[in-house]
C-alpha cells in the first residue's frame, strides 16, 4: 500500500504534468503545422550568441578590481547590478541554446527505429547535468554575483574534463563519419 | 474506473450514520443516473463516430463500467448489503485491471508514428513493472501477512498508484520528445490521468483512516466527481480527429548513432563553453 505522502506527491506531479499537456495542446498543434519535421541538427550552428571576449569579461575580476579602485560606492553598486544582469542574460541564452540542441535531438530520434537506450540515457543525463549547471550558475550569480561564481566554475571545469574523457571513450565505441547536418549526409 | 464508489455504495458507506436519509437523497440518485447516462452517451458517440474501433481499450473500459453500474445496482436492489459489497469490490478489481488497457492504448496510439520514443516507453514501462514486482516480493518477504491483511481499498489504491506512475512516465516521455497529442487522445489522457490521480489520493486517505464518517465522505466525493470526468471525456471524444503525424519520415542515412554522436558533441561543446566562460 502506498502512503499518504507518496499519494499526494504522485497526484501533484500528475496534476502539473496534465496541466502542462493541456496548456501546450493547441500550441503544439500549431507548432507542428508550421514547423518542418526535418531534423535541423546543424552541427556547425554557433552555440555562443556572445563573442567569447565579452563572455570572458563577465566573470573576470579585472573590471571589478578596476571599479573598486575608484572607491566610489555608487559606481560599485551600479557596476555590480549591471554585471549581474549581463551574466544572468548570458546564462539564460546559453541554457536556451542547450535546450535547442536537445529539442533538435529529440525531434530527430523520436522516429529512429534503431534508437539505443543506453546512448539515449547518456545524452539525457548529459543534458540534465548541463541544465543543472546552468540553474546552479543562475542561483550563484543571483545570490553572490558573477565574480563569486568561481567555485562553481572550477567544478564545471573539472566535470567538463571528466566527461570529455568519457565522451572520448564513447566515441571510440560508436565511431562514425562526422555528421554535418541533414543535407550533407 | 470509476465506478469507484457508485452511489449505491455510498449508501452502504453511510448506512451506519444515516442510511435512510442518504438512500433517499436526491443527489445520490442524480449522480447515479447521470453517470449511467453519460457513459451511455459516450459509448453511443464512440460507435457513431467510429472512435470505438480506434480506441477499443478505452471504450471497452467505459462499457465495462456501465455494465458494472447496472449489475451492481441490480444486486443492491435484490440482495443484502454484504452481497452487494462483495460484488462491487470484485467488479471494481476487474475494472481496475481493464483500465490498465487505457495506458497501453495511450502508448499504442500516441507513439505509433514514433518508433524511437515507443522503444523508450517500452523500456520505461518494463522497468516500472519490474520495480513493482520486486517491491511486492520484498513486502511479502518482510511481512507475509501483508497481502492478506490489505483492504480492498488499499489494494485498489496501490493498483491505481502503479497506473499513476505509468501515466506520469508516458506523459513525461510525450512532453520530452515533443510528441503531439490529437484532440481525442489528449482528452483521454487528461481525464484518465486526473481520474487516476484523484483515485490514488482518495483511496489512500480512505484506507488510512479508521473514521467511518471520513471514509463515507471520501466515497461520496469519489462518486460525485465521476460524472465530471465522464464529461471531460465526452467533449473531446464527441467526434473523431486524427492524431497529427510527422510530415516527413526520417531519412535512412540518419542513423541513431550518428544523431546521438552529433548531439553529444554539441552538448560537450556547450559544457566546455560554459566552463571556459565562467572559469576565465
Amino acid at each position: 500500500m502506498i502512503g499518504i505522502p507518496a499519494a499526494l506527491l504522485l497526484g501533484t506531479i500528475l496534476l502539473f504534468l496534465l496541466l502542462f499537456v493541456a496548456a501546450r495542446g493547441s500550441m503544439g498543434a500549431r507548432e507542428l503545422s508550421s514547423r518542418s519535421d526535418v531534423p535541423l541538427l546543424d552541427d556547425d550552428a554557433p552555440l555562443d550568441p556572445c563573442p567569447s571576449e565579452i563572455v570572458a569579461r563577465i566573470f573576470s575580476s579585472e573590471d571589478w578590481e578596476f571599479v573598486a579602485e575608484t572607491k566610489s560606492l555608487q559606481l560599485e553598486k551600479l557596476f555590480r547590478r549591471e554585471r549581474k544582469l549581463v551574466a544572468l542574460a548570458w546564462v539564460h541564452q546559453t541554457s536556451m541554446a542547450i535546450r535547442r540542441i536537445m529539442r533538435e535531438h529529440t525531434q530527430a530520434t523520436r522516429q529512429s527505429r534503431d534508437l539505443h537506450i543506453a546512448t539515449e540515457t547518456k545524452v539525457v543525463l548529459l543534458y540534465a547535468q548541463l541544465m543543472f549547471l546552468c540553474g546552479a550558475l543562475f542561483l550563484a550569480i543571483q545570490s553572490a554575483g558573477p565574480q563569486r561564481a568561481r567555485g562553481l566554475a572550477v567544478y564545471a571545469d573539472t566535470l567538463s574534463q571528466r566527461l570529455a574523457d568519457a565522451q572520448h571513450a564513447l566515441q571510440t565505441v560508436t565511431a562514425g563519419p562526422k555528421f554535418h547536418g541533414a543535407s550533407s549526409s | 474506473m470509476l465506478c469507484i464508489f457508485p452511489p449505491t455504495r455510498v449508501s452502504i458507506g453511510l448506512r451506519n450514520l444515516s442510511s435512510s436519509e442518504i438512500r433517499r437523497s436526491m443527489l445520490t440518485q442524480v449522480i447515479w443516473w447521470s453517470s449511467i447516462a453519460l457513459e451511455s452517451l459516450l459509448l453511443f458517440r464512440g460507435f457513431r463516430g467510429k472512435l470505438a474501433s480506434r480506441y477499443p481499450a478505452f471504450y471497452f473500459y467505459i462499457f465495462f463500467v456501465l455494465l458494472q453500474d447496472l449489475v451492481c445496482f441490480a444486486i443492491r436492489r435484490s440482495n443484502s448489503a454484504k452481497e452487494y459489497e462483495f460484488a462491487y469490490w470484485t467488479a471494481e478489481f476487474l475494472c481496475v485491471l481493464v483500465s490498465c488497457g487505457i495506458v497501453l492504448e495511450i502508448y499504442r496510439v500516441g507513439l505509433a508514428a514514433y518508433p524511437g520514443t515507443a522503444r523508450m516507453a517500452r523500456r520505461l514501462l518494463g522497468l516500472i513493472f519490474v520495480i513493482v514486482v520486486v517491491k511486492t516480493m520484498v513486502n511479502i518477504a518482510v511481512d507475509p501477512r501483508w497481502w492478506t491483511q490489505a483492504t480492498a481499498k488499499g489494494v485498489e489504491g496501490t493498483l491505481r498508484g502503479i497506473q499513476g506512475v505509468a501515466v506520469v512516465s508516458l506523459v513525461a516521455l510525450f512532453l520530452f520528445y515533443s510528441i503531439p497529442f490529437g484532440r481525442n487522445l489528449r482528452g483521454i489522457v487528461l481525464s484518465y490521468g486526473l481520474l487516476v490521480g484523484f483515485s490514488v489520493i482518495c483511496l489512500t486517505f480512505a484506507s488510512s483512516t479508521a473514521s467511518l464518517r471520513v471514509q463515507a465522505l471520501l466515497g461520496f466525493l469519489y462518486s460525485a466527481i465521476y460524472p465530471v470526468f465522464l464529461t471531460l471525456w465526452l467533449v473531446p471524444l464527441w467526434s473523431y480527429e486524427a492524431n497529427p503525424l510527422p510530415k516527413y519520415p526520417v531519412p535512412l542515412e540518419q542513423e541513431y548513432q550518428r544523431i546521438a554522436s552529433a548531439t553529444q558533441r554539441r552538448l560537450q561543446d556547450a559544457r566546455s563553453y560554459v566552463a571556459r566562460a565562467v572559469g576565465s
